[in-house]
């Protein structure tokens, strides 16, 4: 029947590209996580006297940066729909 | 964060009755006054990592579509590392021991678990090596 074809033809495998709810709440959840480690991170460094350490920490709030912007890009509405290649990993 | 396992070295370490040497590195020298030093900023760091990827770890598991659950992968993956080196660090400074298990002990739990390879319900051997069992379904 018609009916059963549409249903069958517009069935989804997996959910499409759309934020829900829960989703948005998370982003802004993580959002505020990377800012404040990107933010300690940078403190630590400064507090810190051993050269090896202070290197590794502002790597870190570097990484805390990135993960920041990988996160508010899933809440760019209008980058989405069109070309989003997706976070190739953090790149120094 | 974890009642259970230590989030970081304790500032005692003593591994009473054992006659295994311990794995260490000389320790680095910091202030033992109430000074933050720099030991405590790496202990405070690697406690901010360790808590970020149990936040991701849920949040990637509750995402609802792919490229944002890649995503949220990609970010608890390198959440991971970042807390690697941090550990790794550490214990380059000296600041973590390892204890190592007696030998005999290993090889008790090997044999013992071995014998519960009769207990699996496929008969079919597994490969040895782990990942790249799995084939995601596609799409």
């Amino acid at each position: 029947m018609y009916r059963e074809r549409y249903s069958q033809q517009y069935r989804m495998n997996q959910p499409p590209r759309v934020l829900s709810t829960k989703d948005c709440a998370y982003l802004t959840d993580a959002l505020s996580w990377e800012l404040l480690a990107a933010k300690k991170a940078h403190f630590m460094a400064s507090q810190c006297s051993d050269q090896q350490i202070k290197q590794q920490l502002e790597q870190i709030s570097q990484l805390h940066q990135t993960h920041y912007d990988v996160l508010l890009n899933q809440l760019n509405t209008t980058e989405h729909d069109h070309e989003h290649f997706g976070y190739q990993g953090f790149r120094q | 964060m974890n009642s259970q396992n230590r989030p970081f070295g304790s500032y005692q370490q003593r591994f009473a009755g054992s006659s295994n040497p311990t794995i260490k590195n000389p320790s680095t020298q910091v202030s033992q006054d109430a000074q933050f030093n720099d030991r405590d900023c790496l202990n405070d760091m690697l406690a901010t990592e360790k808590w970020l990827t149990d936040g991701f770890n849920v949040m990637a598991r509750e995402a609802s579509h792919q490229s944002l659950h890649n995503d949220i992968m990609n970010i608890l993956n390198e959440t991971h590392q970042a807390t690697r080196d941090l550990f790794n660090l550490m214990f380059e400074k000296g600041w973590y021991t390892i204890q190592p298990e007696q030998p005999t002990q290993v090889a008790k739990e090997y044999q013992k678990f071995q014998g519960y390879e009769s207990q699996f319900p496929q008969q079919q051997s597994t490969p040895y090596g782990s990942g790249g069992m799995y084939q995601p379904r596609q799409f």
